[in-house]
């Protein structure tokens, strides 16, 4: 018995003075285990990029159109970071998203142009009613199984199509529905510009809001429903509550994008919200890359911005009908088959296929010679 | 139920259409002590740990646990997500560990129960959700030292190896404070120097964290020399308890099990 201790304590005392010198020489803090830095200087970073583009425009740069389109960028890049911490995180889907963005488009409209509620105030019950509807539907579907939330978001979300077009005290039906650019505390008026920064604003704020939630216990949480649902109901996971919450943020993140999307674009139509939208918000993580942040802003910008940007601008194909479709269609097969992380990835893979180009081009030099 | 019971399983039973896993079986873990759960393949034990923590719903028995407050619950009258609240923690067979999470991540889901702060809190970085991340941050880092894997903390859990893979699991019951451990086959997959490795922190664990450890186990050295008392099963039914030697003794149990090998 002793023998064995002892032979154990030969172990240890080589395994802790390697690791010891391993935590100086790559640390050089010693032993202390610190947290991933946030990339909150990134994420201002691009954001003040994002603020300039306005004035950019301003000086003649870029075109008056290319702001409405980053515009929709941004929009649709909210509801995508709220989808993927539905479906990247928690692995759930729903087919409704697009219904809850108009529900919120809607109302916020109806809010501030009809019964003149202050901006914030429309904002903030705008997202909250969609909310709560999403969690009743929540609370009912979730309880089966994970896909009937799938068929209940969809169900529903043709119900609110339906009411978009009946429901015309509100929506105003088929002739659509205006409402003007954000009027905070009312006085200060937005115009186009302003309305584009506002939105800069909510989207860093959102991602920040997102990071520090997901890299918590909530996060953790999520991902651990997803990996393995046994070791997370033992860890005390409650699978029900978690599941709820991260379609709560889906359906809360959809709605605000759909009031940014009203008080930017300044008009809701009743047929644009339906399931084709709600499958392109899911191409969006799908292409940029699941579990990430920054995912869905790229893909936001390849599904909602290459193709007016870009495409429309070729000749001949450009005229084609359904070709954002198509083109959204062909990347999803591309991205899935070859690059499934998403194309988020790129970057750093590049980055590293470049710097392995250079080291062999470094190597292969002299024998060239 | 005595002052010095921990888990007191009685007349435990569960069919699996019609086959009966587990048998009328009764044990007691006593507080502090190592308590091996053995026998051969498909007798049953994984069971018992699916009805302790309530994976599983018995058909018959009652699970009586004295809980991290000292009181007697019933834990067939709980939840599964509920039962970690009670002090009691299992591990799993096949390693539940999440891939595309760090090892320091993984135990930190262990301590989920321990956080207050819910995702207003913890998307705002309050000054609580934050002192209390880095708290168990400290805790979690400190139990990979004491696994001996805290160079490895930000590695991710995916391809690391089957030695380091068990004690994250390990590490991961620990985060939650627990008073019982239910550890199913901690030794699995492990060859002979991580085997012993692992004896040596169960016993560690029972000294110096205090908490009670009833595994199920397939390999016999570690079984024989870590465990207090030992409770022999096959095809759901009880066939001996007592100390390894009274165990290594029996002859149902050597019938059963271990003259199998010979
Ligand atoms: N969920 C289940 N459904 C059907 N049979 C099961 C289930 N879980 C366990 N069993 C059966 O119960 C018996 C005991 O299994 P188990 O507890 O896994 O054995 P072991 O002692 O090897 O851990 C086996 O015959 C197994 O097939
Ligand atoms: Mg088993």
């Amino acid at each position: 018995m002793r023998e064995v201790k002892d032979k154990r304590r030969g172990i240890d005392a080589s395994k802790r003075g390697g690791s010891d010198v391993n935590g100086i020489d790559k640390k050089g803090k010693g032993r202390k285990v610190t947290e991933k830095k946030p990339p909150y200087k990134a994420y201002l970073l691009f954001g003040l990029f994002l603020i300039l583009l306005p004035t950019i425009q301003k000086m003649g740069l870029i075109g008056s159109a290319t702001i409405t389109v980053l515009g929709t960028v941004i929009f649709y890049a909210i509801v995508g970071i709220g989808m993927n911490v539905l479906l990247g995180y928690s692995g759930l889907i729903s087919l409704g998203t697009a219904g809850f963005m108009g529900m919120g488009a809607y109302l916020s409209a109806y809010l501030t142009a009809d019964l003149n509620l202050p901006f914030l105030l429309s904002v903030v019950v705008s997202v909250c009613i969609p909310l709560i509807i999403g969690l009743v539907i929540g609370l009912i579907s979730l309880r089966l199984a994970g896909y009937y939330l799938a068929i209940a978001t969809l169900a529903v979300a043709e119900i609110f199509r339906q009411v978009f077009i009946e429901f015309e005290v509100v929506t105003n039906g088929f002739s659509g529905k205006n409402a003007g650019y954000p009027k905070l505390f009312g006085v200060i008026q937005f115009d186009r510009q302003l309305t584009f920064i506002f939105m800069v604003i909510v989207l860093i704020g959102l991602m920040i809001f997102t990071y520090n939630f997901i890299h918590s216990r909530t996060g953790r949480a999520l991902l651990t429903m997803r990996g393995s649902e046994a070791a997370a109901q033992a860890m005390g996971i409650n699978l029900f509550r978690y599941k709820l919450t991260a379609f709560g943020i889906a359906t809360a993140y959809a709605a605000i994008g759909g009031v940014l999307y009203v008080h930017f674009i300044r008009f809701a139509y009743p047929s644009g919200w339906n399931l084709m939208l709600s499958l392109q918000i899911l191409a969006v993580i799908v292409i940029g890359g699941m579990q990430t942040i920054e995912g869905p802003i790229l893909g936001s910008f390849v599904v909602f911005g290459v193709p007016e940007l870009i495409l429309k601008q070729l000749p001949v194909i450009g005229n084609v009908d359904g070709l954002a479709y198509v083109f959204t269609g062909v990347l999803i097969v591309v991205v899935i088959m070859f690059y499934p992380n998403g194309m988020i990835y790129l970057g750093n893979d590049m980055k590293k296929l470049w710097k392995k180009g250079r080291k062999h081009g470094k190597e292969q030099l002299p024998a060239s010679e | 139920m005595e002052k010095n019971n921990c888990l007191q399983v009685n007349d435990l039973s569960i069919a699996f259409g019609g086959i009966k896993a587990i048998d009328h079986l009764s044990f007691t873990v006593n507080q502090g002590e190592i308590y091996g759960l053995i026998g051969p393949n498909g007798a049953g034990k994984t069971t018992v740990f699916n009805c302790i923590t309530q994976f599983y719903k018995a058909d018959h028995g009652d699970i009586r646990f004295t809980n991290r407050h000292g009181e007697v619950v019933n834990l067939n009258d709980k939840v599964t997500h509920q039962v970690i609240y009670e002090g009691l923690v299992r591990s799993f067979q096949n390693i539940e560990l999440i891939k595309d999470m760090s090892l320091i991540d993984n135990l930190l889901v262990g301590a989920h129960i321990e956080y207050k702060s819910g995702i207003l809190a913890t998307g705002f970085r309050t000054k609580k959700a934050k002192r209390e991340e880095e708290m168990q941050r400290e805790k979690a880092v400190k139990i990979l030292e004491f696994l001996k894997i805290e160079d490895k903390a930000n590695a991710h859990i995916g391809g690391q190896p089957y030695g380091v893979l068990k004690k994250v699991e390990l590490g991961r019951t620990l985060m939650s404070d627990p008073k019982l451990i239910l550890l199913d086959e901690p030794a699995a997959g492990l060859n002979d120097l991580e085997t012993e490795d692992m004896s040596n922190l169960l016993k560690e664990i029972r000294d110096e964290y205090g908490c009670t450890i009833l595994l199920v186990e397939h390999d016999m050295r570690l079984v024989m020399d870590v465990c207090d008392r030992i409770c022999a099963i096959s095809f759901g039914r009880k066939l001996g308890e007592g100390t390894a030697l009274e165990i290594q003794q029996n002859k149902d149990v050597q019938e059963a099990y271990l003259g199998k090998g010979d």
